[in-house]
């Protein structure tokens, strides 16, 4: 170890107490971020403790990123230093819950399975299903403002998170938001944290509204010859007076990630999909199931199949894991999500699908109808596509979601290290609010020391 | 002023768009708080382009720049603190697209929150967000505030309700923030600018997201004769996770003012209403009122009425919507408060109010989005009696300071504005108010776009310094 890592290493076991600094090159391999080992690993468990080590980074430049199950440190470009992993798996309690005003307070290492288990025993949830369940923490899917297909009722992370305790890049222990449902007392500066990659603060709180489990619940796979019918299947049921909890379309790639291990032996993957989730009192997912049957056949499914309780969970865990099902089969697949709205989804499919043909690599495109395209370019098997194929579709799919009729947002959030190293952008072109996106990290965290370089523009 | 400021306004805008007359200035002296404060001119923009030239010639003659909608905002927002321009945006009021298919629409800050509704309304669409004011606020103003309404029960605030915006930034560049699509990459800066008062940037241009309206709505009224039932009544329905659009409750007080004034059918002989909606698809709507209706008989309610068609309902939210008018016509003034508790103090909260009424003698109605905990206590004085005005002032305190006690909030959707911003360090530590400050200024850097808003003043007032709350992580849970 370099005299420098040792002492960075010295001084952070003043602050822990022993036993909670890592630097065992096992350990330090685990928490690489893009090819880039940090000096020691830190578990602090008590907020003071993250302060101390935010103080003392800043003091010497030191380059920190936040973790926690690190199952998204390959989300982001590449560091531009790294020296201490914050691992804030210790942190891993649930403050306040009080379901009888549903509300909760957490600290940010708490696993969402874990939480979702506590909120169970109430009758209550979050609507977080988010990719890598077993593992991901509260934390890591507020910073990657992480893809929830339950969106589409519920809203995102920053409709349902109140309130946020967090210590700055200088070390200061500060807050945004409130623990009520309700507060427009002072800036929301929890907002500007979600989804910000740990660029500009570490999270040491975060305070939900929770909601009730619905008594019933019902999934029903419609399937159709092309996409075109899909979105239009799918466009009714948007427009109709049916709040379904899920509306996603598969594509006939995701539809073989989604459903060859898990589900109903009916599906035909080489079909489009359109997955609907209903909740509520039985007699209105039975009416959901009478409207989706009647509107499915009018817009010429070739099926139209509810599905059984196990069929059901195991479709909803396979959604909900999309893009780790992806990764565990294409390591170097290159994922995108991509904020487009709902009249653009059919002719962004089709050009996604057109690159994908072009330069001969696989496509998987998982479509959330509230406004989201996941979508995936991998090496199909046995065949001898290169990481220049898949990066070549990536700068492509970039350009065509700035077409006027896509106007589509795109974000490459997985993808292979060497496609990074290559120079691949993975935020598309630079917004004109890049500058007060600039100026909001000089004030959160000016020495530079928070996740340096991963996000937008190079912040 | 200096003259030669207002004649290059004029040059700029024409001499109808701008106004600096004594007795027209008095007109955009107060909003619809307690708080007061002198404009020495007001112009009144066209376009992005021309509030961008304005903000230059604020800058070249160094003079406080304040955006102003219809003026019905409840914390000073609107109001010239420190004199200077105040911006009027009620020629900017265009819906400049409406997307149904997407649904979104495009429109000028200057549009009228229900006017969108209306435009709106022949797509089966609406805007969600329902201030009181609704008929006469702005959706520039909603976003200045992050206003809220009756249905942000079940909707949420303005900020649920925004996608993007275009923004002139106090030192003249016109930058646009979000977008159409749901996401963005980057930092969520609409979250931020979504009720920043007005103090980091003009909002010049709003995206907003459309609701499709419901398939069933049923509207209740449950009738109680005291209190305590009635606030027990809304912490079962939360605690037993029944999800209404909207919960509201009015006090008995309240509730014959506002029959006297809008003949609404309330009864005029009790101790507090309900007035309970449920919206959605029609099985849910009957299973919800059901359940509703029997939490609402466990509690002692002495009646539970359903509006049996549009025209009941809209009387019974007329009378809900006028309360604050209904209660102006019993007293020259009125003080309304805004704090926030969790849902399960409210019955605690209540009795304390009361408390607070009879300790400074003082007349306080009750009117409020019961079920997110959002209260409304309305003290009522004669500003001309200033040792009244004294008991008012430390009766408010003294029920903010009972909110935050309790885990709560300042304000639910009223915003913090000149009247809260001294009682900042009740909720927020020197460290949270200097972030604070650090970030408005890397928007604002001169501070000349709304100063004397939303964050603490260099000294406090006198009369209603407060002591700052512990560090939050230290305080229990």
């Amino acid at each position: 170890m370099s005299r420098p890592a040792q002492a960075c290493v010295t001084r952070l076991e003043e602050i822990v107490s022993g036993g909670n600094v890592l630097a065992d090159p096992a350990e330090l391999d685990l928490h690489q971020v893009d090819g880039l080992r940090p000096s020691a690993v830190v578990q602090p468990a008590e907020v003071p403790q993250v302060a101390e080590i935010m103080r003392f980074a800043a003091a010497e430049k030191l380059a920190v990123i936040p973790c926690g199950g690190c199952t998204k440190l390959r989300i982001g470009s590449p560091p531009a230093r790294y020296d201490i992993a914050l691992d804030l798996s210790r942190m891993n309690r649930v403050l306040a819950y009080d379901p009888r005003d549903l509300t909760l307070g957490v600290e940010p290492g708490v696993r969402i399975e874990d939480l979702l288990r506590v909120l169970g025993e109430q009758n209550q949830f979050l609507p977080l299903a988010v990719p890598f369940a077993d593992r991901a923490t509260v934390g890591g899917i507020v910073a990657a403002n992480s893809s929830s297909p339950l969106r589409h009722f519920y809203g995102g992370v920053r409709d349902f998170c109140l309130g946020m305790e967090f210590v700055t890049g200088e070390g200061v222990i500060s807050k945004g938001g409130g623990r009520v449902v309700k507060n427009v007392t002072g800036y929301d500066l929890h907002k500007l944290l979600i989804g910000s990659l740990g660029t500009l603060a570490v999270i040491t709180r975060v305070n939900f509204r929770t909601f009730p489990l619905p008594p019933a619940q019902g999934t029903f796979i419609a399937s159709f010859a092309d996409a075109e019918s899909a979105f239009g299947f799918c466009r009714g049921v948007a427009q109709s007076v049916l709040t379904p909890q899920i509306l996603e379309v598969a594509d006939p790639g995701a539809a073989h990630f989604l459903f060859s291990a898990a589900a109903p032996a009916r599906i035909t993957p080489q079909q489009w999909s359109v997955v609907i989730t209903a909740a509520g009192h039985s007699a209105l997912v039975d009416r959901y199931a009478r409207e989706l049957g009647h509107m499915a056949s009018a817009a010429k499914a070739a099926e139209f199949m509810p599905l059984s309780d196990t069929e059901q969970s195991s479709v909803l865990a396979q959604i909900r894991e999309f893009p780790r099902l992806v990764l565990e089969a294409a390591p170097d697949a290159a994922i995108f999500r991509i904020g487009v709205l709902p009249t653009a989804m059919p002719s962004l499919l089709e050009d996604l699908s057109e690159i994908a043909k072009h330069y001969h690599v696989g496509l998987a495109a998982l479509t959330r109808a509230s406004g989201i395209v996941y979508a995936a370019f991998f090496a199909e098997e046995g065949s001898e596509t290169s990481s220049a194929a898949t990066a070549g579709a990536a700068k492509e799919a970039f350009h065509i979601c700035t077409l006027p009729e896509n106007s589509a947002q795109a974000m490459l959030e997985w993808c292979p290290p060497e496609m990074k190293r290559m120079g691949t952008d993975l935020w598309g072109s630079r917004r004109d609010d890049f500058v007060l996106m600039q100026r909001v990290k000089n004030v959160f965290d000016p020495q530079n020391v928070l996740s340096a370089g991963r996000f937008t523009s190079g912040i | 002023m200096q003259p030669q400021l207002i004649r290059a306004l004029v040059a700029l805008l024409g001499p109808k768009a701008v106004l600096s007359q004594a007795e027209d200035l008095m007109l955009y002296e107060y909003d619809g708080s307690v708080e007061l404060g002198s404009p020495e001119c007001i112009v009144f923009p066209g376009s992005t382009r021309e509030v961008a030239e304005i903000v230059r010639l604020a800058k070249q003659y160094e003079t406080p720049l304040v955006g102003r909608g219809a003026g019905t905002g409840l914390s000073g927002g609107a109001i010239a603190r420190n004199g200077g321009i105040v911006i009027s945006f009620s020629r900017m009021n265009r819906i400049l697209e409406i997307d149904a298919a997407n649904l979104r629409a495009v429109v000028q800050p200057g549009v009228v929150n229900l006017d969108l509704s209306r435009a709106v309304e022949h797509l089966g669409l609406y805007y969600a967000p329902d201030p009181s004011s609704q008929r006469s606020c702005t959706i520039g103003g909603n976003v200045s505030e992050n206003s809220g309404g009756p249905h942000t029960l079940a909707y949420g605030v303005t900020s649920n309700h925004v996608t993007g915006m275009e923004l002139v930034l106090p030192e003249g560049e016109i930058v646009r923030i979000g977008g159409k699509t749901i996401e963005t990459p980057g930092y969520d800066l609409c979250g931020l600018l979504v009720g920043s008062e007005g103090t980091l940037a003009l909002v010049t241009e709003i995206t907003v997201r459309l609701t499709r309206k419901p398939e069933a709505v049923k509207t209740l009224l449950a009738v109680y004769d005291t209190l305590d039932d009635t606030t027990e009544t809304v912490v079962d329905i939360t605690v037993r996770a029944i999800t209404p659009a909207a919960c509201e409750m009015l006090d008995g007080f309240t509730l014959r003012a506002v029959e006297d004034y809008v003949h609404a059918g309330f009864p005029k002989d009790c101790a507090a209403v309900l007035l309970i909606e449920v919206e959605g698809l029609t099985e849910a709507v009957e299973a919800q009122a059901a359940a509703i209706t029997e939490v609402c008989r466990q509690h002692n309610a002495r009646e539970v009425r359903v509006a049996r068609d549009d025209r009941e309902r809209d009387l019974l939210w007329k009378g809900r919507k006028n309360a604050f008018g209904a209660l102006g016509r019993l007293s020259p003034m009125y003080y309304v408060q805004d704090g926030v508790i969790p849902r399960t103090r409210l019955p605690e909260t209540l009795r304390c109010i009361e408390e607070v009424s009879r300790k400074y003698d003082l007349q306080i109605g009750n009117i409020f989005h019961a079920g997110d905990g959002n209260l409304h206590p309305l003290i009522l004085f004669d500003e001309r009696d200033p040792e009244q005005f004294k008991r008012v002032t430390a009766a408010g305190l003294e029920i903010m300071r009972h909110c935050v006690a309790v885990g709560g909030a300042l304000t639910g959707e009223h915003g913090v504005g000149m009247e809260k911003n001294e009682l900042m360090p009740l909720m927020f530590t020197p460290e949270d108010i200097d972030l604070m400050r650090r970030v408005r200024a890397a928007f604002n850097p001169a501070g000349r776009l709304n100063p004397g808003k939303v964050l603490p003043l260099g000294k406090a007032c006198g009369e209603i310094r407060v002591q700052p709350m512990p560090v939050s992580s230290t305080v229990p849970a």
